[in-house]
């Protein structure tokens, strides 16, 4: 966790974009890399870089079933993922509101 | 994970620095209202097609036979224009699910393809159910109110079942006044089920699409 509280991890523009993206989804759903990839914009080789970061803190989990043409990799949120990112928010608002009385001051 | 060509970017440079707290807040709002834009299916489009079906096509069949004394039957024509209208329903109903859904899968997908299952099945069980009443005498009356509603029951039955899976209570509602309007309309006689069914499920299909249009735009 750096100073201000928030996850090293979570911080990030694009891992940020990922994890409330994945969010957005029930518990118990997945999605696809490439429609991952289309609602984030990014590279696919970009998305593997953070995607990894993400699996190995545990956020993430990613399956791949099928191969060659048919190969279908699907990622998913993971419980643990969940409960860091509603820290994140919840220090966020912490930071937000602490930094708006000092800035009317 | 092997999507891609393993090419070099720049994404080990996209890290937290510059990022603040405002930056970060306002990129997890794009982010939510975006996701929820792109994965939120368009109901709009769906009630708005289903409510021409009844409207227009139960509307028709309705023009059709209110003269017959004794009822006979729906012309063929006017059967061929519901399915025109059903099958358009359906196609549009597919097209809005399938732009919201592609790539989702999980338990989601998976109820919603038992879901349909459930609701095709039903539709025609009716239909057979129709073929083996007038194998066994029922009157072209009682075949002509089990046509008219059968699929309105079926419809409503799988909408308040589903809320179990969904917890979605406006599909309970909905299911509910399918129900209602389904076991009611029989006592309109066999021609006025057809204008019960086509007014009691039409125009509050035409409301639900204009409701959920401001909804989703707000």
């Amino acid at each position: 966790m750096s100073e201000d509280g928030l996850d090293p991890v979570i911080h990030a523009p694009a891992r940020l974009r990922l994890m409330v993206t994945l969010a957005a989804l029930p518990d118990g759903d997945t999605l696809s890399f490439t429609r991952l990839q289309d609602m984030i914009g990014l590279t696919p080789g970009n998305l593997i870089t953070h995607l990894r970061k993400l699996e190995g803190a545990g956020y993430v989990q990613t399956d791949k079933t099928g191969s060659g043409v048919n190969a279908l990799t699907t990622v998913a949120l993971t419980h643990n993922g969940r409960t860091a990112l509603d820290r994140y928010t919840v220090a966020l608002r912490q930071l937000l509101d602490t930094a708006e009385p000092a800035r009317q001051d | 994970m092997n999507e891609g060509t393993g090419m070099k970017d720049n994404a080990g440079t996209d890290e937290a620095g510059g990022l603040d707290a405002q930056g970060a807040a306002a990129i997890m709002q794009e982010a939510r209202e975006r996701a929820q834009r792109e994965l939120t299916i368009r109901r709009p489009l769906i009630f708005a097609s289903w409510a021409l079906v009844y409207l227009i096509g139960y509307g028709v069949i309705w023009l059709s036979v209110r003269g017959q004394h004794p009822y006979q039957a729906p012309q063929g024509w006017t059967i061929a224009l519901v399915v025109v209208l059903a099958a358009m329903a359906f196609a549009v109903t597919a097209g809005v699910t399938d732009r919201a859904t592609s790539g989702v899968g999980g338990t989601t997908a998976l109820r919603r393809r038992i879901y349909g299952l459930s609701l095709a099945l039903g539709v025609l069980g009716v239909y057979l159910m129709e073929a083996a009443l007038r194998h066994a005498g029922a009157s072209l009356g009682v075949i002509g109110v089990l046509g008219a509603s059968g699929p309105l029951l079926v419809a409503g039955v799988v909408l308040v079942a589903g809320t179990a899976a969904w917890l979605n209570w406006y599909m309970f509602g909905l299911g509910c006044w399918l129900i209602v309007v389904a076991a009611s309309s029989g006592f309109a006689g066999p021609a006025g089920a057809w204008a019960v069914d086509a007014l009691a499920i039409g125009v509050p299909f035409l409301v639900a699409a204009g409701v959920s249009a401001a909804w989703q735009r707000s």
